[in-house]
């Protein structure tokens, strides 16, 4: 399982998500299900982002 | 999707424990800054402590952060903005659950969450209900009064998730909720011990049914200890033929802890989500052996507007020697919850404080000082009686009485009573101390 590749799409959602979020100041349909989606990504980042920028934080530090 | 995986994370659920720590010490850094900057209450804390986000670099630093208590909580509550108080992370517009402690030990706390929070609630509960063998092809029935406590509500949402269908039971009765699994062939269900006997005695009992026959597989159970009680456990499997699963968690904390499909005999740690510390309740040292039980402290990871930050639950663990053959490298606490480092029971799965019974009893007029509590359980469902001598005049007041003292004490600890009145002077007196609460199911279970 490369989780460096699936942390690489998430962060790519997570900027599309910022980024309709920030088109989405006059638009409420848009504001708020985006930022519902954000949580979700949260979620995706908990799951997989934190661990993948662990190995990347040893690989750093060596 | 491969619903044989057994994993709900298979990443994070295996990660070698070096690697477990390592995020855990990021993991924490991380909520600590987040927490000093943006909670008032917390910053303060701290810098009276001299300890700031940048101190954070071991474990050992970590054990010189504050603990929080409940008590610190009620008194941050009665600051702005209302009703959190100055814990409060994000903006009150932020906040989108509201939920609450029972109140049995005193002023309830109130739990803000974000929809981010709130998504994390059910993430984590993903894990447990993952473990326990739930899939999209489970119907999981919940006999839950959905309130403002949070019980099974994200037990609900997590359902869901997982791409399970939900079956909603709020307000039905016992016999309404046996018939609805009956005829949806629900498959699953979460409740409290006490419950899950209690509808089971009532399906056979009253209803002539058989609960074994009604095709429940797994249960999930919370609010009690009852599920990581061994005899309690086979009741509840045997009444229903299922599988019966224990699950530990509280408003202010999340869903920390769960068991899994192998039922080791006790519970994981979601050691990727928390930081749980286990201190001895004399000395205050930190336990890291196995076979010795002391309070826990536990951090949430990445629960943000009111953060749960070495909170000290009060609830007394200890570590398990031996590795959970599911091949999970999260710890398993040996027997679950096993108690409470102060002298609060749960009955029916609700926190209760003889003090909260005492101060209802002595605020109202016409009885007296005395009083007595004895908590036993009949076909397996607890229940209270309240022993209370009337003062001399107090007589013809007596049903009057009952009722305004069975109000006080369903509002002040969430629980209903049966009231034995006395003549005055009949109860016993003591000196010193007084033993006016009785818990007789401890005794029948320590006779057997």
């Amino acid at each position: 399982m490369d989780i460096k590749e699936i942390a690489k799409r998430i962060e790519l959602m997570v900027t599309t998500a910022d980024e309709l979020m920030q088109m989405g100041e006059d638009f409420p349909a848009l504001y708020r299900n985006t930022k519902r989606i954000r949580a979700s990504l949260k979620m995706l980042e908990i799951n997989v982002s934190d661990v993948a920028a662990l190995e990347g934080d040893e690989k750093a530090s060596s | 999707m491969n619903t044989k995986q057994k994993y709900w994370n298979p990443v994070l659920e295996t990660l070698p424990r070096e690697k477990l720590r390592a995020l855990q010490l990021k993991k924490f850094k991380r909520i600590f800054a987040w927490t000093y900057q943006n909670s008032r209450f917390h910053r303060k804390l701290y810098d009276v402590a001299g300890i700031k986000p940048e101190d954070i670099r071991s474990f050992e630093d970590i054990r010189r952060v504050p603990k929080v208590e409940k008590a610190m909580m009620r008194d941050v509550q009665r600051k702005d903005p209302f009703p959190y108080g100055d814990a409060l992370c994000v903006p009150l517009e932020e906040v989108s659950e509201f939920r609450q402690t029972s109140g049995t030990t005193g002023q309830p706390i109130y739990q803000a969450d974000t929809w981010q929070d709130w998504e994390w609630w059910a993430e984590c509960w993903s894990y447990i209900l993952w473990s326990q063998g739930y899939r999209p092809s489970d119907r999981v029935f919940f006999p839950f009064g959905y309130n403002i406590f949070v019980a099974f509500w994200a037990g609900h949402y997590a359902a869901e998730k997982l791409g399970c269908e939900v079956v909603p039971g709020g307000v039905l009765d016992t016999q309404a909720r046996i018939l609805k699994i009956q005829e949806l062939k629900a498959t699953a269900m979460m409740a409290t011990p006490t419950y899950i006997l209690g509808m089971a005695d009532t399906a056979r009992s009253k209803m002539n049914i058989d609960p074994t026959q009604l095709g429940i597989k797994r249960i999930t159970c919370a609010g009690e200890p009852g599920a990581s009680i061994p005899s309690t456990k086979q009741r509840m499997e045997a009444a229903w033929n299922a599988k019966v699963f224990d699950h530990a968690g509280a408003t202010e904390i999340g869903a920390w802890s769960y068991e899994c499909l192998e039922q080791p005999g006790g519970m994981h740690v979601n050691d990727a989500m928390f930081l749980v510390e286990i201190e001895d309740i004399e000395t205050g040292d930190m336990i890291e052996e196995p076979g010795r039980r002391g309070k826990m402290i536990i951090t949430a990871f990445d629960r943000l507007a009111q953060p749960c930050l070495r909170f000290d639950s009060k609830d007394v663990i200890e570590w398990d020697s031996e590795r959970c053959p599911c091949g999970r490298s999260f710890r398993l606490i040996k027997g679950g919850v096993v108690g409470r480092a102060d002298d609060i029971i749960k009955v029916k799965g609700v926190l209760l404080s003889p003090a909260a019974i005492e101060e209802v009893v002595r605020g109202i007029k016409g009885l007296s000082d005395e009083y007595e509590v004895i908590v036993d359980r009949l076909n397996d469902i607890d229940r209270i009686k309240l022993k209370v001598e009337l003062l001399p005049g107090a007589e013809e007041q007596t049903k009057q009485i009952e009722e305004i003292l069975k109000d006080q004490l369903r509002l002040k600890t969430n629980l209903g009573y049966r009231i034995e009145f006395f003549d005055y002077g009949k109860l016993p007196r003591y000196e010193v101390k007084a033993k006016r609460f009785k818990d007789l199911r401890k005794a029948k279970e320590g006779g057997k």
